[in-house]
């Protein structure tokens, strides 16, 4: 099953179209990167399927329900972690985690996913550590863990590591990895690196549409070059 | 679970962990009562001024502190927009109601406990100065301003709503120095007459100030307190219309 069908779909502002009759389909249980360079419409995509933008044309299913039509049942099925870290400063990490399972689930569910979620994400050491207190890195894990804790299935990581250093970035791949195990994973980056180490399937958008996709073997193939990056750079110069 | 009490959970933490939120909407207003009290008892009795003998001085000042809690209002909504923490929740499964009646209920419960403890300071001021200040006025009026405390709140939720985190205090500021002068929070306003009392008389803020003030002084007629209160019960309900209006259009187009 897809866990995501977009069809034609496409964002209007004014007068510049950010995202231009966006087809896709992602397989359940796999991690997709999206690429592009700034103002490929990355990001607006992700808002659409979301429900936090509603698309000027065309459609978009998450597991199965129409992003316009059904946005509360699809609100239920998606997490998103935002490019900005998203927490509530002066609330500690289990507070953040509270918040939000509680936003989702029922009530007594909720301590069950807290721990779980705190556990998962080896929060426990700060788990009374007020957010505006963590180091980025930190933050951006809580913010991944805030978007997990729903029991989404399908979750949108935008520019997840975006600031991040080396360690603190090769550690948050090691929870993204963790995720895909029972999750649909959508990453927008724009580190290679890491769409190579994470990705099952790759989409590079230019100007607001797919200009190509495939898996990074696929990639290569088409443009000739050896790695995401040369491959990246051969299709965005176009 | 409920997602408006959730939130309005999540709105009390963060303010309870707030220093501005004590010297806001605590401290500042008692600490106003007690400087008006010793102007007051600086003043010669033979100049007849009563403004600030304390069961006039008591509402003006419940009135003063509403505007401190539409400051702080203001201030919160400007911020949580200013981050992602907010788009985040537009994300969510939270509606339009959820997020207004979460920002508004906390802020009603801080301007409750405002009332009252400014209130209590009143009556040990009131004893200090030997001057009669009658306990059930007080209750009541603690109640009358309820009203009042709605409108200076959606007032501030339209503010945070509608400018930014640098500007939404600065509008604020405005409004807490316009709407205590001319509400008659500090001089008596059915004393000057002319231009000032048309003025006075066509803002809400004249008659929060009167509905606090004819509660505290029992006087419960017509003119005296039940028009001030229906005048400042229809502001405050428009007013939160209007708000609630403004945040939904608001979130959808920070959302876009």
């Amino acid at each position: 099953m897809n866990a995501i069908i977009t069809q034609g779909l496409t964002k209007r502002f004014k007068d510049k179209t950010a995202v231009d009759g966006l087809n896709i389909a992602v397989e359940e249980g796999k991690l997709v990167a999206l690429l592009g360079v700034n103002g490929a419409g990355k990001t607006t995509t992700i808002r659409m399927l979301t429900c936090l933008s509603k698309p000027s044309g065309g459609s978009a299913q998450i597991m199965g329900y129409d992003v316009v039509k059904d946005a509360d049942k699809v609100k239920r099925l998606t997490g998103i972690s935002t490019q900005d870290t998203a927490v509530a400063e002066n609330l500690t990490v289990e507070e953040n985690l509270r918040f939000m399972a509680q936003l989702y689930l029922e009530k007594q569910a909720v301590n069950d996913a807290v721990e779980e979620t705190i556990k998962g994400f080896g929060l426990g050491d700060c788990r009374k550590k007020k957010a505006k207190l963590l180091s980025g890195g930190w933050q951006r894990r809580l913010s991944i863990a805030m978007a997990v804790i729903g029991e989404a299935k399908v979750l949108f990581l935008d520019e997840p590591t975006l600031g991040l250093d080396v360690l603190a970035r090769r550690e948050l791949w090691r929870e993204i990895e963790k995720l895909k195990k029972d999750r649909t994973i959508v990453l927008t980056t724009h580190y290679m690196e890491e769409a190579e180490a994470l990705a099952d399937y790759i989409y590079v958008m230019i100007d607001g549409r797919i200009r190509a996709e495939g898996t990074l073997a696929q990639l290569e193939q088409l443009t000739g070059r050896k790695g995401l990056e040369e491959a990246f750079v051969s299709l965005a110069e176009g | 679970m409920n997602r408006t009490l959730v939130f309005t959970k999540r709105n009390l933490m963060e303010m309870s962990r707030d220093a501005l939120s004590y010297i806001f909407c605590i401290a500042f207003p008692i600490v106003m009562l007690v400087i008006m009290s010793v102007v007051n008892a600086s003043i010669p009795k033979e100049a007849g001024m009563t403004i600030f003998r304390i069961d006039n001085l008591a509402g003006g000042i419940a009135i003063f502190g509403q505007t401190f809690v539409m400051l702080f209002t203001a201030i919160n909504v400007a911020k949580d927009r200013s981050g992602s923490f907010l788009v985040r929740l537009y994300a969510s499964p939270m509606k339009g109601r959820d997020f207004a009646l979460g920002y508004i209920l906390p802020m009603l419960a801080v301007a409750l406990v405002q009332v009252l403890i400014s209130f209590t300071a009143a009556v040990i001021v009131a004893f200090v100065s030997d001057t009669e200040l009658k306990p059930e006025g007080l209750l009541i009026a603690a109640v009358s301003v309820l009203p009042s405390a709605l409108m200076f709140t959606a007032t501030g939720f339209l503010i945070g709503t509608l400018f930014n985190e640098k500007a939404a205090p600065g509008i604020c500021s405005i409004i807490i120095s316009l709407g205590s002068f001319i509400g008659g929070i500090w001089f008596d306003v059915d004393k000057t007459g002319g231009v000032m009392l048309d003025i006075s008389r066509c803002t809400p803020f004249y008659y929060a100030t009167k509905t606090a003030r004819s509660a505290i002084h029992m006087d419960f007629t017509y003119g005296g307190f039940a028009v001030p209160l229906i005048i400042v019960t229809a502001s405050a309900l428009a007013l939160t219309a209007l708000a609630v209006w403004a945040f939904t259009k608001r979130m959808r187009a920070d959302a876009a």
